[in-house]
């Protein structure tokens, strides 16, 4: 009688440990998006990115403030906010989407996973399907998840003004690395 | 003849002067980084609480009154990732803010604590508010400064 007690407490225990830990997240991601252009390199990095992973489903999502990115240009700063991404009308970005191979993935043992990853990416008011391919390493409980991958402004009816057109690429490097603790709770 | 020469020399002079002032104007416009506003006088003055609350009540109202403002928090450290953030949170609750270091302060995280009450500085970016069943909902309220640093040790 005690026997099977004590194996029922260590199941219920067990599965609360797993149920804890499904999910993960951060609320200090960075992203970094870059543009090399004759003109000029463009970069700016947001350090405050939130994210949240289910391990269970293999579901993710992202928030991104775009007021949030900084730059070492003052000027670059400003026409990013005005001009371009427009960020008094459209002050977020997002990415909701799923792991498509999450059962690949082992979130228990410590290890590097390649993670491909679908969904939608909400900028500039605009949503787009997105496929890419990222990292998962897992060490010691906590995920280190990145991913790098290119957008085009065109995409994103992201307009570049036509006096800069020929010196302003298009096409945007985005560059995500975020580390994630279990979710307690 | 001798007049009309003399206009034209001072015509071009101007000229000369104006695209010179114009061009040094422009470039140090081109040039001017984003300024460090983590010792300046800020616009707001709060508790890390009290700015959650502010949105988790009224966004409208919190997003003018603190949205691109340079707002001093004043909370307990929850973490620190010394990559370039430092979340502030009150234990017991899950919404926090999370402060995104300016460049020229990445040596301020040897003046925090995980667990003990610091002052930061930084211009309001946005919000990330707990709505349905979104992922994200678990996280509660976060509110986002950005070009942040430590203000005094506290």
């Amino acid at each position: 009688m005690m026997k099977k007690q004590l194996i029922l407490a260590l199941l219920i225990l067990t599965a609360t440990t797993i149920f804890a830990q499904s999910r993960f997240y951060t609320r200090t991601g960075k992203i970094t998006f870059s543009s090399k252009a004759p003109l000029e390199d463009i970069e700016g990095k947001n350090k405050t990115v939130t994210a949240v992973l289910d391990a269970t489903s293999g579901a993710v999502q992202f928030a991104v403030q775009m007021k949030g990115f900084e730059f070492e240009k003052q000027l670059m700063q400003q026409h990013f906010n005005e001009n371009y991404v427009e960020s008094d009308r459209f002050p977020k970005a997002e990415f909701k989407g799923n792991i498509t191979n999450n059962g690949d993935i082992d979130y228990t043992k410590d290890g590097s996973y390649t993670a491909r990853i679908k969904g939608k990416l909400t900028i500039h008011g605009v949503t787009r399907d997105i496929e890419t391919t990222g990292t998962i390493r897992v060490d010691g409980g906590k995920i280190d998840a990145s991913s790098v991958f290119n957008i085009l402004c065109s995409d994103y009816n992201i307009r570049i003004p036509a006096v800069v057109k020929d010196k302003v690429s298009n096409s945007i490097h985005i560059s995500v690395d975020c580390s994630l603790e279990a979710l307690k709770g | 003849m001798m007049a009309k020469n003399q206009t034209r020399r001072t015509v071009l002079i101007i000229f000369l002067l104006v695209l010179a002032v114009g061009g040094i104007v422009g470039y140090r416009m081109y040039k001017e980084q984003t300024p460090d506003i983590v010792n300046r006088k800020p616009d707001r003055s709060v508790t890390a609480s009290e700015l959650i609350a502010a949105f988790d009540s009224d966004t409208a109202s919190a997003s003018k009154t603190y949205m691109d403002k340079i707002v001093e928090v004043t909370g307990t450290v929850r973490s620190i990732d010394t990559s370039g953030t430092i979340v502030l949170g009150e234990p017991g609750t899950e919404a926090s803010v999370s402060c995104g270091i300016d460049r020229r302060h990445m040596k301020d995280f040897a003046m925090v604590k995980t667990g003990s009450r610091a002052v930061l500085q930084g211009v309001c970016a946005g919000y990330e508010k707990a709505s349905g069943d979104d992922l994200l909902a678990s996280l509660g309220t976060t509110v986002q400064l950005r070009s942040a640093g430590v203000k005094k040790k506290n």
